[in-house]
């Protein structure tokens, strides 16, 4: 009955601030943390020798291809045993609780979590896999104390910065909501199975909080890995009748060219509880509505998983992911609507123009 | 990119709109200045336009700008713009200004002067914010945001005690309107959320008399932004609150207040109906689980907005994630009247789900499941997989309310032939295994249902808890003990601790089946200890919250544990055990027929059959007082006979409402054997003794 409390050394720091401030750590901070870089690029080289391997840690952040290395050798079959390399190299990077280099492993999280659990049917040894995502899983513990995420759904009839309102205050206590976003958090030293989707799913909260940083080819992954587990690609050629979309029909012949075997196409699907649907549906809305500028392909590709994701929960009949995924459509539908485009910051065109 | 397109469109435009300069009341023709500032001559430009229009030159610079930007002319607007020393004219206006005002406002009626300094600041501020959109266009974002940033910066400046309502300029009203809502759109594109986060702020807590529309732009922007931007934005500033007003404390209170706000807004007529509003917060509600939340928020939307059955639609939706199935299906039989929309398959595969969890419900379900099997046609022919399961589950929810036993078994057949019809569209779909097994293991037909277990053991890789749980009974009803208990170790080993409860109460009935109580005893103890830890380890944040998930739950410990003492008659202990279970939940069937067992063995049989009894009035349909009371009446009706009769009506009964119970079988043959009925008697043994190699330790219809 022992529930290990954790399976790391040194906790992680307290968690920074999303928008990391390189300029405000001291010079001490700057040659350790510089020392961590280095010895990680140094590893890093010997397991990735198909490519050079830059020799400051934020051109290797943006390289890619060191990226597409790393991609194909966790697509390797045996990528998630215990005794691999990269997984190990992924692990030791993240516990240096370096931000840069948590950043870092952060951006392969989505193609890790895929095959993962895209994997456990199969019942290959994945320690490796395992280890990554409990070290994510304990960083984030520890960060909030195990506490849960919750929020407090406002009620209109309290007065609040944006508004005011007339009712009266007659029962400040009683009227809030309070919602549960993400629940406590135990501490795991092993992936038990019931807690899978769980640690998976709050490793995904991390990514999520770091997703401003993440680079598009990472986002991919992930709509990729989002329409592996919904595990609907058959179906949604035949089924626009369902989905609630109009216009943009030109993703579905790309997709009849993409589409491999069926063997491929059937594997993959996983069951999908809110814990694990909840961040999922958090990272496709930030591709889909949060990009700072507009990326085509990210877009797309979000919808796609989406709507895999839209179909699988109407087959579960999943009253709340049928909600979700339905409205991140329309909204990408609306998006899509030229009336919808409109600048309301231009000035008027006037012929006359006057002082 | 933007800077080729508007000059593209500028130029379409060109042909039609003859531009011209007006200002002093006196107009001029734009062809000749455009000439002049093609050739890359502004001065020119500038003092013809000075000398035909007498103005100054500010003015006729940021006249100039104005067309170069109307133009498309982007580089050309800039360097035009750059031409003039905009922050000494701010400066200018700043000390002219504020004297100014105070006196408009004292004395009143110098209104003109006034006007003149609002027209004077138009000038300068139009001129930075064309700059801004220039850069903006010209793919320059920093820059612009700065430049956007100065002019409000600007006005707060000039206009340091506001702008008075009545008198504002509409031109000067519209710059700054429009720079308002710039500015976080800027920041946002170059990447610098903060800044970003604090310009929305400002727009929405300072006051810009913007106009409803704008403001409701704003707001609608800025809960996107802080939906899914993925930066956590730092809780507004003390300084801008309001003593008692509610203070959003991170990203998804503010956008869902604001999203609130802004729905407000459209049901007075406020702004205009923007559908994208309902969607963000459908989405925002749904992520926090407070669907509750949003079915309130769709019914306060005004009629006309959608249509009644989309409303209806998406209400059902709303509280059925709530758990509110009752409503749900109210309104779903609404929308899916024949005279409404009675095809939409969203609707009828989700009215089919709801009624298959009520066996009131399930012949209601089972029609519409068939309506939806009717539909899913052409394109949506994959969604007949997902029509055939529900079916076979409302098929197997009906077969238990009570009828006749010719109409069970058909109901049950058909439930299968769905379930086996639903598995050939989703070969892969793990629930769908798992109701087949249970829909095997109900009708006893173990060696399938201990296949599909597995089976749906393997597809989930045992993530799930309650396929253990229905591996491990049904090994029990195949009399395979510890088989069952290796399977339920396994279990706890793939869950935490506080999930363990349902398996280790598993686990200790499986050890008195094994006639090992006293380790029975021991698994409670320490599911006891279980509970006591959790109720300590997790403050009232979890139990509000996690109530429905709550596994370990202490009253069905207690009265777990008083009915293993009953069965090693350790009635002492029972009687401890129950008042413990009393104390958490008084009014329960079960434990009234514990209670009755109890006094049942201390040969008290007035008490006991009173318990039997308060047990039925509690619940009518309670088999386990049923057959208790029927096996009371026919040991007395050895002596007495007329008791026989009324035991019999009442073993009948348990056994309408539940076949499988072998002991209403075993007590019905006793009425009959003492009724004289031999053969009556034998067939009843019979089918007792064959139930009990078969039966679960625990229902299975305790896992669905």
């Amino acid at each position: 009955m022992s529930d290990s409390s954790s399976s790391h050394d040194s906790p992680p720091p307290p968690p920074t601030t999303t928008i990391v401030d390189d300029s405000e750590t001291t010079v001490a901070n700057d040659s350790d943390s510089n020392a961590k870089c280095q010895t990680a690029i140094q590893s890093l080289a010997t397991i990735v020798t198909t490519t050079n391997i830059p020799s400051t840690i934020s051109l290797l952040l943006d390289d890619d291809a060191v990226s597409t290395a790393i991609l194909s050798l966790l697509l390797r079959p045996d990528s998630g045993a215990g005794d691999n390399n990269l997984c190990r190299w992924l692990y030791d990077t993240f516990q240096s609780a370096e931000p840069s280099l948590q950043l870092l492993v952060l951006r392969f999280v989505p193609l890790i979590a895929g095959l993962y659990l895209s994997r456990v049917p199969l019942r290959q040894p994945q320690a490796g896999f395992e280890a990554v995502l409990l070290a994510l899983y304990a960083h984030e513990t520890t960060s909030r104390a195990g506490q849960a995420l919750t929020v407090n759904i406002p009620d209109l009839s309290h007065p609040s910065i944006y508004h005011e309102s007339k009712g009266l205050t007659k029962n400040n206590s009683t009227c809030l909501n309070i919602a549960v976003i993400s629940s406590t958090l135990d501490p795991h030293g092993t992936v038990r199975s019931t807690r899978r989707a769980r640690i998976v799913g709050v490793a995904l909260e991390l990514y999520y909080s770091k997703i401003s940083r993440m680079p598009r080819e990472s986002k991919l992954n992930f709509c990729e890995s989002c329409e592996k587990w919904a595990g609907q690609n058959g179906e949604k050629e035949q089924s626009r009748a369902v989905i609630p979309t109009l216009s943009d029909d030109s993703w579905r012949e790309e997709e009849n060219v993409a589409m491999g075997g069926r063997s491929e196409r059937d594997s993959g699907r996983i069951p999908l509880p809110w814990e694990l649907l909840q961040p999922i549906l958090r990272i496709l809305g930030h591709c889909l509505l949060g990009l700072k500028v507009e990326d085509r392909e990210v877009v797309e590709a979000a919808n796609k998983a989406c709507q895999s994701l839209y179909l699988r929960s109407l087959h579960d009949i999943n009253a709340k992911a049928i909600l979700a995924t339905g409205s991140l459509l329309r909204l990408r539908e609306m998006a899509l609507d030229p009336k919808n485009q409109i600048d309301h910051t231009e000035i008027s065109n006037d012929a006359v123009i006057s002082v | 990119m933007l800077g080729d397109q508007s000059t593209e469109l500028s130029e379409n435009g060109e042909d039609e709109i003859i531009r011209k300069l007006c200002a002093n009341g006196m107009c001029m023709k734009t062809s000749e200045v455009e000439a002049k500032l093609d050739e890359g001559n502004i001065q020119e430009a500038e003092s013809s336009l000075r000398e035909g229009l007498s103005l100054n030159f500010e003015e006729a610079r940021a006249l100039l700008g104005r067309l170069e930007y109307q133009r498309g002319n982007l580089e050309g607007a800039l360097r035009v713009f750059e031409g003039i020393d905009l922050q000494a004219a701010i400066q200018r206006l700043q000390v002219s200004a504020p004297p100014e005002k105070s006196a408009t406002k004292k004395k009143g009626p110098r209104e003109p002067q006034q006007s003149v300094s609002q027209h004077a600041a138009n000038l300068v501020l139009e001129a930075i914010y064309l700059k801004a959109k220039s850069l903006q266009k010209l793919g320059r974002i920093t820059e612009a945001a700065r430049e956007c940033r100065s002019v409000l910066d600007s006005v707060e400046k000039i206009f340091q005690q506001g702008i008075p309502d009545a008198q504002v300029d509409t031109k000067l009203q519209e710059t700054v309107s429009h720079a308002v809502e710039l500015l976080p759109a800027l920041w946002r594109e170059s990447g610098d959320f903060q800044e970003a986060i604090s310009a929305y702020r400002r727009a929405l807590l300072s006051q810009w008399n913007l106009d409803n529309d704008s403001c409701a732009r704003i707001q609608k922007d800025f809960a996107v932004f802080l939906l899914h931007s993925g930066v956590e934005a730092t809780p507004p500033s003390l300084a801008s609150q309001i003593e008692g007003s509610y203070i959003p404390r991170n990203n998804v209170e503010e956008a869902i207040l604001l999203l609130m706000i802004l729905l407000k807004k459209f049901n007075l007529g406020k702004a205009k109906w923007d559908p994208s509003v309902i969607e963000h917060l459908t989405f925002g509600l749904s992520l926090c689980s407070q669907t509750s939340v949003l079915a309130k928020q769709l019914e306060e939307v005004m009629p006309g907005v959608f249509s009644r059955v989309e409303r209806w639609n998406n209400l059902a939706l709303s509280y059925s994630a709530a758990g509110q199935s009752s409503a749900a299906v109210n309104l779903l039989r609404k929308s899916l009247h024949k005279h409404e929309q009675p095809d939409d398959l969203v609707a009828l595969l989700l009215a089919a789900k709801l009624c298959s969890e009520e066996p009131s419900l399930a012949a209601e379900g089972a029609g519409y499941a068939q309506r939806a099997i009717n539909n899913a046609q052409g394109m949506d022919e994959h969604l007949k997989g997902v029509g055939l399961r529900m079916l076979g589950l409302c098929l197997g929810k009906q077969a238990k309310v009570p009828t006749s036993d010719f109409e069970r078994s058909r109901l049950q057949s058909e439930s299968l032939k769905a379930l086996d019809g639903a598995i050939a569209f989703e070969p892969n779909n793990p629930d769908l295994i798992f109701e087949l097994g249970v829909q095997y293991a109900e009708q006893r037909n173990l060696k399938a249902a201990s296949r599909y277990a597995k089976e749906f053991i393997d597809a989930t890789g045992g993530s799930v808890l309650k396929g253990w749980r229905f591996l491990a009974l049904v090994l029990s009803a195949q009399q395979r003990f510890s088989e069952a208990e290796v399977v339920t170790d396994a279990a706890l080993d793939e869950t935490a601790k506080w999930d363990q409860g349902p398996l280790l109460r598993l686990k200790a009935k499986l050890k008195i089946s094994q006639s090992n109580p006293t380790e029975a005893v021991e698994t409670y103890r320490y599911l006891l200890a279980l509970v006591q830890a959790q109720r300590k380890s997790f403050g009232p944040l979890r139990t509000l919250s996690q109530m429905e998930e709550d596994k370990v739950n202490e009253f069905e410990v207690w009265h777990g544990l008083a009915y293993l003492y009953s069965s090693l008659s350790h009635w002492n202990d029972v009687e401890v055990c129950l008042k413990k279970a009393g104390e958490l939940k008084q009014y329960s069937a079960s434990m009234l027929h514990t209670e009755g067992r109890m006094w049942e063995g201390r040969k008290e049989f007035k008490p006991a059959i009173a318990a039997f009894l308060d047990g039925l009035l509690l619940d009518g349909s309670s088999v386990p007082c049923k057959v208790a009371v029927g096996a009371l009446l026919s040991e007395r009706g050895k002596d007495h006979q007329p008791t026989l009769p009324v035991a019999r009506s009442l073993l009948s009964d348990a056994l309408r409402i539940d076949p499988t119970n072998r002991k209403a079988w075993y007590y019905l043959g006793m009425v009959h054997k003492y009724d004289g009925r031999i053969a009556d008697a034998t067939d009843c043994f019979q089918a007792a003794s064959m139930l009990e190699e078969s039966d679960p330790i625990e229902s299975f219809s305790t896992i669905l």
